[in-house]
């Protein structure tokens, strides 16, 4: 499935939406030229970023609070155009991209975010099943794959419990579920553990980086050092909407 | 094909659900719906007898010339020749003194004794004139019964057009006031159905954005609320033509005087099965179309 979506073509084998502003982009899942984003004239979100992150690769993503983080992860999944540069996400040139190709991005790169955005009617198989409904995924296979997917986060018996019963831990596990099961190339978190103790924090966490292992790019936002500590991984430093710091792990690690 | 299947069973589900999140929002567009429904088909069914009755009329308009006292039988046969000339007549039928007697004599019933007491009968003889259909109108009479005025033998014309005329004139103003007033209600309920929509989009702004951060194309979000409004609208449509048919039955009978009046003693007849399906759906492309003006450009990813 991942060959296929690395072709270029959609999901179901479908043409690419038109607008899709596909450039080439050798191995890198997600570029950046130059990228600024402003929302009122002369204040940056968001200034001059150009980087690089490979497919597969594990990247944290720090700062402080009003850094920017929020904004690059903003244009990564085109809710956000950037208003100078470029941006290429998975070979789509953001800046460039149709409102008629956003979804099929979307399905190549999921979110998590800190405070997990689930819907509290409807159960944790259908929150996570929503993934696979926008792309018309019959039943009985969506049933199959969002079990499984439960399974391995180890949620597999809160299937049919709605998340306001579930604890924050739980909850954002089916947030990384619903996030996962639709395989996707690019994995981004915005601060995923921001609401959770430091035990579930590790334990999300580990779920997380265990994606990338998988091949599926990863970025994490977070302003917590620890963590990024912890995982030994390549992290970039964000301030006042500049990256200041791009500090890559001495030894390869997964 | 399968892929398809699971989208139309999602958008069902996901409509389903949102009728049922805000029962008492949907009721209330439901009911407008219901209700505008029930104003225009009591209009829609009043015009359709009325108008069933002018086509009858048609195919029994004629035009009776009631000839001279002791017109002789020779000149009869001749009037009736000249009149049969006469453009947009198709046929005449010479009716006797007797036979109109005898007519009238049929037509009172019991009451025929009575007429034993006359000594001579009073009735003269006439012409019954039919006209070609194109002549069967009022202004079509109009003409022929000018054509037939001052003919010598012809005491004198009657004819329904003054009639005819009126009850035109009657069926327009009726028809006028059903599509006045179904514009402001088809307005209205378009109105309240986008309301509807939209307060149901608002309230599930939660479910979109997360609709919008899987993958959900803009159909996939849209679908759901078009089908809602279809669903309200077909099922106000629905208890319109229930009302509707209850009123017919159970009310009717009331205002058996007045529809005389109106409809002149035809039995009033309901709708057709196609008819009372079209007010289904035209309740249910006013509520599709409600809810898409709600939709336009009201919501984006």
């Amino acid at each position: 499935m991942r060959d296929a979506r690395g072709s270029g073509r959609s999901f179901f084998g479908a043409r690419r939406p038109r607008g899709a502003a596909v450039v080439s982009g050798g191995d890198a899942a997600v570029r950046m030229f130059h990228a600024s984003k402003s929302y009122s004239a002369g204040s940056f979100a968001l200034r001059d970023v150009s980087l690089e992150i490979d497919r597969g690769e594990f990247v944290f993503l720090t700062g402080p609070s009003g850094a920017g983080k929020t904004t690059l992860m903003k244009l990564i999944f085109a809710a956000e155009k950037p208003s100078e540069g470029q941006i290429v996400v998975l070979g789509r040139n953001i800046a460039r991209l149709g409102e008629r190709a956003v979804p099929d991005l979307r399905r190549r790169v999921s979110v998590v975010f800190q405070d997990f955005k689930l819907l509290p009617r409807r159960t944790v198989e259908e929150n996570v099943g929503l993934a696979l409904d926008v792309v018309g995924m019959p039943r009985r296979k969506q049933r199959a794959k969002v079990f499984a997917m439960l399974k391995q986060l180890g949620l597999q018996h809160r299937r049919y419990h709605h998340p306001l019963s579930l604890s924050g831990g739980e909850q954002q596990r089916v947030a990384i579920a619903r996030a996962l099961v639709n395989e996707p190339q690019v994995l981004l978190a915005d601060e995923p553990t921001g609401n959770l103790d430091p035990d579930l924090t590790l334990e999300i966490m580990d779920l997380i980086a265990n994606a990338a292992t998988r091949g599926t790019t990863v970025l994490v936002a977070t302003h917590e050092l620890g963590l990024v500590e912890r995982y030994g991984k390549r992290t970039l430093r964000l301030e006042a909407g500049r990256i200041v710091e791009d500090s890559r792990p001495r030894s390869v690690a997964t | 094909m399968r892929g398809l299947l699971s989208k139309l069973l999602y958008f069902a589900r996901t409509a389903w659900r949102g009728l049922a999140a805000s029962p008492l929002t949907s009721a209330v567009a439901v009911g407008t719906i219901g209700i505008s429904l029930v104003l225009v088909g009591a209009f829609a069914l009043t015009l359709r007898n009325m108008e069933e009755l002018l086509d009858r009329f048609g195919d029994d308009l004629r035009v009776t010339a009631y000839l001279t006292e002791g017109l002789p039988d020779g000149e009869r046969s001749r009037l009736a020749e000249l009149v049969g000339t006469v453009e947009g007549v198709e046929r005449v039928r010479l009716v006797s003194k007797q036979e109109a007697m005898e007519r009238f004599r049929e037509g009172v019933g019991r009451g025929a004794a009575l007429l034993d007491g006359l000594g001579e009968n009073p009735l003269p003889a006439s012409l019954e004139i039919t006209l070609v259909p194109e002549r069967r109108s009022p202004a079509g009479m109009a003409v022929v019964v000018e054509a037939l005025t001052g003919l010598p033998g012809i005491d004198d014309l009657a004819s329904g057009h003054d009639w005819v005329e009126g009850y035109l004139r009657f069926v327009a103003l009726i028809r006028g006031l059903a599509i006045g007033l179904g514009t402001i209600l088809v307005l209205a309920t378009l109105l309240i159905v986008a309301n509807t929509i939209r307060l149901a989009v608002y309230s599930r702004r939660d479910e979109l954005e997360i609709l919008s951060l899987v993958g959900a194309s803009r159909s996939f979000v849209r679908t759901p609320f078009l089908l809602e409004g279809i669903l309200q609208g077909g099922i106000g449509g629905a208890i319109a033509l229930v009302l509707l048919f209850g009123l017919f039955r159970l009310v009717l009978p009331g205002f058996e005087f007045g529809l005389e009046l109106v409809l002149g003693g035809a039995t009033p007849r309901f709708f057709s099965g196609s008819e009372a399906l079209s007010l289904v759906l035209g309740g249910a492309s006013l509520g599709v179309i409600g809810s898409g003006a709600a939709l336009a450009g009201g919501w984006r990813s």
